[in-house]
């Protein structure tokens, strides 16, 4: 028997498909596996830009137990590598910080530059002594792993053998090609973080479809009806939702964010919220954005960073400080609302007769075009 | 030394460090000052510290490290 027969279920329509099985959400061999052919086999959000906003920043990131360091090189790129020193396998940096010259293991102190290269290897050939005929430095360099910024998140592709970002993502830029502008986060009020019991693709799950809105976020029923949202489906490419009705917060004196440059009508009171398979989620709205990466922790447990993006820095609109902290706090209320629906259906998983679920087939394709890629990415493999 | 080890005063590293091989290299004793040129030319170089380029010539000029342009 394939190996996969039980997802060709999932790879039907989504008239008569069921869901991803249990074991994808609660069976830790699953977990590892999807870890491979998923998420480290794409592109996934590992941090943002903002993280290392200066020339010489360094933050280490644990991605599934891969160590990672994100730098800002000498160029103002990001720059990722896997965080182990190519001598005895060191972990190079444990916490931020601010690399003024070269990265030095705290181990024997080999250096690297910013860009990677192996720079000094002190004592290699004996004390005093920082050279030997068989240490070559250029081919010690550290080991660069695949990295792309797109709207602020950094993407990686941890096993290198993924297209490139702009060809797998290039029918989701192009729809968001008028938000290709410079976005500017809102400082550390507008950052924060949730840790879910949860399985980290039932946020991807949630986050896809608008079904549950009136359900689970009755604040929105007033203005945001759900007739006012329609879905977003590409097969193979991206899913999510967008409402017609984006109403702009406004403060006690009426100010209000200014909105990105150059946008069309269409975003007057439009508003669209997509996944960037696998694990990334962003909003776009005319005055502000939002991402979050999910940081698959375990197989039942993720951590949702959310960082919010406006047109102007904050530096150069502080009379907008008290806005942007009253946008966080209504955004928190939103994605804390969600989180007993992810939990309840991460627990409902463990039902051991569920059969994946049945989807509405007007309601929840955005839902299962993301199941229906999953599947694909672990059938691919075979 | 010690002190400013534990104190994490890098740039005080690369000082005593100099110092001490300033003096091993008077003494020529050419092991012992290299030794401690490495450890003065590592702490620079961490520290993107002006003091790395003669201290890089200098190890380079005994052929113990190669010489950064």
């Amino acid at each position: 028997m394939n190996k996969h027969e039980h997802l060709s279920s999932v790879l039907q329509s989504v008239n008569t498909a069921n869901g991803l099985p249990n074991a994808h959400y609660i069976d830790p061999d699953v977990f590892e596996e999807e870890k491979a052919a998923v998420l480290f086999a794409n592109w996934s959000g590992i941090g943002f830009g903002k993280d290392v906003p200066e020339v010489g920043d360094a933050m280490p990131v644990d991605f599934l137990g891969m160590p990672l360091l994100i730098v800002r090189n000498k160029q103002g790129e990001v720059a990722v590598f896997q965080n182990t020193c190519r001598h005895r396998g060191m972990i190079l940096v444990d916490k931020p910080k601010k690399i003024g010259g070269v990265i030095r293991c705290p181990y024997h102190s080999w250096c690297y530059a910013l860009n990677g290269d192996l720079h000094a290897t002190p004592h290699v050939g004996g004390p005093g002594h920082n050279m030997h005929e068989d240490i070559y430095k250029s081919d010690l360099g550290l080991l660069r792993i695949r990295s792309y910024v797109w709207r602020d998140v950094i993407f990686v592709n941890v096993d290198g053998q993924a297209l490139e970002f702009e060809e797998v993502h290039a029918d989701l830029m192009a729809r968001w090609a008028e938000f290709e502008v410079p976005v500017h986060h809102g400082g550390p009020e507008s950052s924060f973080k949730l840790e879910v019991a949860t399985n980290w693709k039932l946020a991807v799950e949630n986050y896809c479809e608008s079904y549950h809105l009136p359900w689970v976020h009755p604040g929105l029923n007033s203005y945001s009806r759900l007739e006012d949202h329609y879905n977003i489906e590409e097969l193979g490419k991206y899913s999510g939702q967008g409402t017609l009705v984006y109403r702009q917060l406004k403060g006690e004196g009426g100010e209000m964010f200014p909105d990105f440059e150059g946008l069309s009508e269409k975003w007057d009171e439009g508003a669209e919220y997509i996944t960037v398979y696998p694990n990334v989620l962003l909003g776009v709205q005319r005055d502000h954005a939002f991402a979050i990466v999910l940081e698959p922790k375990a197989c039942e447990q993720t951590v949702e960073h959310i960082e919010l993006y406006y047109a102007q820095s904050s530096e150069d609109t502080p009379e907008l400080a008290d806005l942007r902290v009253k946008n966080a706090e209504q955004w928190k209320v939103v994605f804390e609302e969600d989180i007993f629906v992810v939990e309840g259906m991460q627990k409902g998983r463990h039902g051991a007769y569920f059969d994946g679920g049945r989807f509405s087939p007007a309601m929840d394709g955005p839902t299962h075009n993301f199941h229906h890629w999953v599947a694909t990415q672990l059938t691919n493999r075979e | 030394m010690l002190t400013a080890h534990g104190a994490g005063d890098h740039m005080q590293l690369v000082h005593l460090y100099t110092q001490a091989a300033d003096m091993r290299e008077a003494a020529g004793e050419v092991d012992a000052a290299c030794f401690f040129l490495t450890h003065a030319y590592v702490f620079a170089l961490e520290q993107g510290a002006e003091e790395a380029v003669a201290l890089n010539k200098r190890l380079a000029d005994y052929g113990r490290a190669e010489l950064i342009s």
